[in-house]
């Protein structure tokens, strides 16, 4: 259980770090996509890792925050716009 | 009908305990649908970007009398239109274009200041607000208004002349309308800078420090209006599509929000173990891609 809150703990770190570079990158929409696929990335590479240390990993869980991640890219350029 | 919803929206035993909407061939479904959506608006906006466009407007006339009304409200007097603050701020813009940059301070090391001087203006202090991509002249004001830097400037009271452009171009690669705002109290004694002038922080204030040298007297030149295309950004599409898109992603996003909290609730209320990611962690993580939207859904301010 401890182990598991320090993996959030982690993930949180990571979210509001992208968070905070999306916001540092206000105006530029080419470091904010830049800032939205790395956090993306980092949150699978966490899902990964988390997982794996938990000894639950699957090909379907990879794959499911592959596309959790693929998701949040697409959102964000639709909000982006043209 | 209930039992394909059900079967859809809802974690139970005909559906492995996961809603269908999550399984991982809906979610491949999702990336693709909003992919081809994507190439597909931004070919009709490059095709048509009258006809499906976003709605802009923004005007010199708004922007003062919205500035104006914010110092009334402040017990402050109201600023006058300068046109050669407006000439300087639209000159500004154009610069901004030209080498591609949203600073203060230009690449070369030009300031708002070397703009104001330029085009003629005497000042003994002077000011610069700049904005972009906001579709309306009140939310331009606004969002100046919320930011202590801005609305120290735009409240300042020393300041009698202001001077806009609004412009629209491409600013690194993406279609940008660019508001400059330049603030100024002109004197009777010309203004150059000294040699070692020291380049001050854009959006402070700035009291010149010699009075010595002669200029072209602004107070002196005839007043010249700005041409076409600087005072103005008005676009009134049929459809303005990528307003239409963003919420079409901010619903879809509201949506998975949803699924993903039902699906955490029923999981734990029934202490379901299953093989899957965790819910509470795309749940953290859409909630950051909304945090982020919100800095994307509004125009940016210096």
């Amino acid at each position: 259980m401890k182990i598991h809150r320090l993996h959030f703990f982690i993930l949180l770190i990571i979210l509001t770090t992208g968070i905070g570079l999306f916001f540092y990158a206000s105006g530029n929409r080419s470091l904010q996509l830049v800032a939205g696929i790395t956090t993306a990335l980092a949150y699978v590479a966490w899902g990964i890792i988390h997982h794996a240390l938990q000894r639950d990993l699957y090909a379907k869980v990879v794959v499911e925050y592959m596309l959790m991640g693929l998701i949040a890219i697409v959102l964000l350029m639709t909000i982006f716009g043209p | 009908m209930w039992g394909e919803l059900h079967h859809l929206l809802i974690p139970h035993h005909t559906n492995n305990h996961r809603a269908r909407a999550l399984h991982i061939d809906a979610l491949l479904l999702y990336v693709l649908v909003f992919a081809i959506f994507n190439v597909s608006f931004r070919l009709i906006y490059r095709i048509h970007p009258d006809i499906l466009g976003y709605a802009t407007d923004i005007r010199v006339e708004q922007l003062l009398t919205a500035t104006n009304a914010k110092r009334q409200a402040a017990g402050l007097s109201s600023l006058e239109l300068n046109p050669l603050l407006s000439a300087a701020a639209a000159q500004k813009a154009q610069d901004m274009f030209g080498k591609n940059y949203w600073a203060h301070v230009a690449p070369d090391g030009k300031t708002p200041w070397d703009f104001i001087i330029a085009n003629g203006y005497r000042y003994t202090i002077a000011g610069e607000n700049l904005a972009k991509n906001f579709s309306t002249s009140t939310t331009v004001v606004d969002a100046w208004m919320a930011s202590q830097s801005h609305r120290e400037n735009l409240l300042k009271s020393g300041y009698r002349d202001v001077g806009f452009a609004v412009v629209n171009g491409v600013l690194n690669g993406e279609e940008t309308t660019l508001v400059v705002q330049m603030f100024g109290a002109g004197n009777r004694l010309a203004v150059v800078p000294p040699e070692g002038f020291v380049k001050p922080s854009p959006t402070q204030v700035v009291v010149s420090q010699t009075a010595s040298q002669s200029a072209v007297s602004g107070e002196s030149q005839s007043e010249t209006s700005l041409p076409l295309g600087f005072t103005a950004a008005y676009r009134q599409p049929i459809f303005d599509l990528p307003t239409a898109t963003r919420g079409v992603a901010l619903v879809f996003g509201g949506f998975l929000m949803a699924l993903l909290m039902v699906d955490g609730w029923m999981i734990a209320k029934h202490r379901i173990v299953r093989v899957s990611g965790h819910t509470i962690a795309h749940m953290l993580f859409l909630t950051t891609l909304f945090i982020s939207a919100s800095a994307i859904l509004q125009g940016a301010i210096l």
